[in-house]
């Protein structure tokens, strides 16, 4: 999260390669790694390509490893992106790490570059082609997260509304499975109503604005990142009271929730994925180039901002972006470490 | 005007569609909140409306014509005119004229691609919204910078139930309306949507009245998003996105001929409410999202089945 952080990971990276050799590392200097990035129209992904800059740049200075290119589709398209990942592979670098348009869709391009000797790392939006490896996020834990949280807020319960993202994505299905088995578990909390907000604010606003009108009081919003502020907005236009909205780590999010907690002492939590992931990812490459036995599937810890740490993590968040971790290799080891359990 | 006469209009059934949709909601309801579903409908219908008036005339130009660069437009001048006013009161002149100048550039950018280097439009909007999205990206990253407070207020007012926003948009539409139908531009447009050809021979000035039209388009959509982004807090990167599609339904739900040659306004402003009622009766339902984009898709099929079966028998 911090800079020195991140020196202090690119220092040890350093030490690693060239003081370390008990740990069998290989030599990385001559290997490039590419980006292949299926989409870059909203805050998080230009937060995650900001990141991979930020963090790859001193790792190619440093002679860390000799190339990380990022390129990204223009159309969010599986044949585009497959089209890419052979472009990739013809221009012969030696890992590939992943932010897939598709789960399968990309199964036949990954083969390939596995067939070529090319290391695939898949994070995110990751790949079933059991030859990748794949960074997963826990989404469903943190779909149930939610409710946690809100069960020891509001002890007595009432009726949530919940807000959904892209119909049809895996993503939006695990979050909200784990919702609603917390819901399940939790007796006290009744979903009234359920929209899809796109995870984007204007989609969120609009849609909550519609089903609003119909509704019972509603205690609290859990959400899936991106809509807590739509969501915020919709309710400000009625005189409804403002329940405790989850938030997703947005800085529109972050800004709205410190306003409101330093006018009247809002209270929420805010829960999301860094799009730093993208350095955990390039980390988690670099090992496999270095001859560790990195197991296929890892997992992706969150990043969760609570009452006490919210301005410290918005003055770390940059405007317009997602409050992010760039992760060292220590971290990408720890995760690797965690997965071989 | 007979109630036959007015029956027969195509724009009538998107009315029809619209009230039943609410009928249908606020029944499930027990009515609860029937106004403040009419209120919703009618803010977010603003910014439908908004887009698809533009949308309708590059439509009415004939086969081959639509704009996809709406939501670029959108994002841009949402992005660019947030960033210049940097929430000052003062400032929101300059916003709205930076937001307007923008539309225009991109106008001109369009019809520039389809008229010189003779690409079909649609290729050439596609291509231009990629330069237009890219162009807001660049410029400030996706960060939310918030409206001015006054122009915020401003675009969230409602007066007895009933958005001030709306109230404009409404009126834009009835000048639009005018425009359409009594103008020698609207006319033109009209003209060439039924026949190219013959309206050149007829002395209509096609590439201008082309020209002019999608200025026009680009103006309602960047206009659309200074207001959008005023609306609701500030522009995003992902903020034009769904009214490319919802520009084209709206059009056709309304009644448009999606051939070209016959256009009309009053049928985009039912359109607009329909089909935020319809999410928001199917919303109401609590139907999951599979059920819901399937009954979606068919009650649009059917409307506009409707309105072209009572076109066709006159």
């Amino acid at each position: 999260m911090t800079k020195t952080a991140l020196v202090a990971g690119t220092a040890l990276a350093a030490l690693v390669m060239f003081a370390a050799p008990s740990m069998a590392q290989e030599d990385t200097s001559d290997k490039r790694i590419a980006l292949s990035n299926n989409y870059a129209g909203n805050s998080w992904r230009q937060a995650m390509l900001t990141s991979w800059a930020r963090v790859t740049e001193p790792a190619v200075a440093d002679g860390v490893v000799a190339a990380a290119d990022a390129f990204t589709t223009a159309e969010n398209q599986v044949t585009e992106q497959a089209a890419q990942i052979q472009n990739l592979i013809l221009q012969g670098y030696d890992a590939i790490v992943l932010n897939a348009a598709s789960p399968e869709g990309l199964n036949g391009a990954v083969k390939e570059a596995c067939d070529a000797g090319v290391i695939v790392v898949s994070f995110d939006g990751i790949v079933t082609e059991p030859c990748a490896w794949r960074i997963a996020v826990d989404f469903y834990q943190m779909g149930y997260d939610e409710v946690v949280y809100l069960a020891e807020k509001l002890p007595e319960g009432g009726n949530l509304l919940e807000i959904r993202g892209l119909a049809g994505v895996f993503v939006d299905d695990e979050i909200s499975r784990g919702i609603h088995d917390a819901v399940a578990d939790y007796p006290q909390f009744t979903i009234v109503g359920s929209v899809h907000g796109d995870w984007a604010q204007d989609v969120a606003q609009q849609a909550v604005a519609g089903i609003l009108p119909s509704l019972p009081d509603i205690v609290a919003v859990v959400t899936q990142g991106g809509d807590g502020y739509g969501a915020a907005q919709a309710f400000a236009a009625t005189d409804r009271e403002m329940p405790i909205i989850i938030m997703g780590n947005r800085h529109d999010e972050l800004t709205w929730w410190a306003e409101q907690k330093a006018a009247n002492g809002y209270e929420t939590m805010s829960v999301s994925i860094a799009p730093g992931v993208s350095t955990l990812a390039f980390w988690v490459a670099q090992q496999i180039l270095a001859g560790q036995d990195v197991p296929k599937d890892l997992v992706v810890p969150f990043l969760r901002i609570d009452q006490d740490n919210l301005e410290e993590s918005l003055a770390n968040t940059e405007p317009g972006g997602v409050a992010n971790v760039e992760y060292t290799l220590e971290d990408a080891q720890a995760v690797i470490a965690a997965g071989r359990q | 005007m007979s109630v036959r006469a007015i029956v027969a209009k195509p724009w009538v059934w998107s009315y029809v569609a619209a009230f039943a949709v609410w009928l249908a909601t606020i029944a499930f309801t027990g009515g609860q909140g029937a106004g403040g579903v009419l209120t919703a409908a009618l803010t977010f219908g603003t910014f439908f409306a908004l887009v698809a008036i533009g949308q309708m005339f590059v439509i009415t130009l004939g086969p081959g014509n639509v704009d996809l660069s709406i939501p670029a437009t959108m994002t841009l001048a949402g992005t660019i005119a947030m960033k210049a006013m940097a929430e000052s009161d003062a400032m929101i002149p300059v916003g709205l004229g930076l937001a307007l100048l923008t539309g225009l550039c991109v106008g001109i950018l369009n019809f520039g691609l389809i008229l010189l280097l003779r690409i079909p439009p649609i290729i050439a909007t596609l291509s231009s919204s990629f330069i237009v999205q890219s162009t807001a990206i660049w410029w400030n990253r996706g960060l939310r910078i918030k409206p001015p407070p006054a122009l915020g207020d401003f675009a969230t007012t409602n007066v007895m139930g009933v958005p001030v926003l709306a109230v404009l948009v409404i009126i834009i539409a009835a000048v639009m309306h005018v425009v359409l139908a009594r103008t020698v531009f609207g006319r033109s447009v009209t003209a060439i949507g039924q026949n190219q050809r013959a309206a050149w021979l007829a002395g209509v000035k096609v590439e201008r009245i082309r020209f002019l039209t999608y200025v026009l388009c680009a103006l309602f959509s960047s206009l659309c998003g200074f207001l959008l982004a005023s609306f609701s807090g500030g522009a995003a990167l992902n903020m034009g996105q769904e009214y490319l599609l919802t520009s084209i339904a709206v059009v056709v739900i309304g009644g448009t001929s999606v051939a070209g040659g016959f256009g009309n306004v009053p049928g985009l402003w039912g359109a607009s409410l329909f089909l935020f009622l319809l999410v928001t009766m199917l919303n109401t339902y609590g139907l999951g999202a599979g059920p819901r984009l399937i009954l979606t898709g068919a009650i649009i099929i059917l409307v506009i089945v409707a309105a072209s079966y009572r076109r066709q028998r006159e």
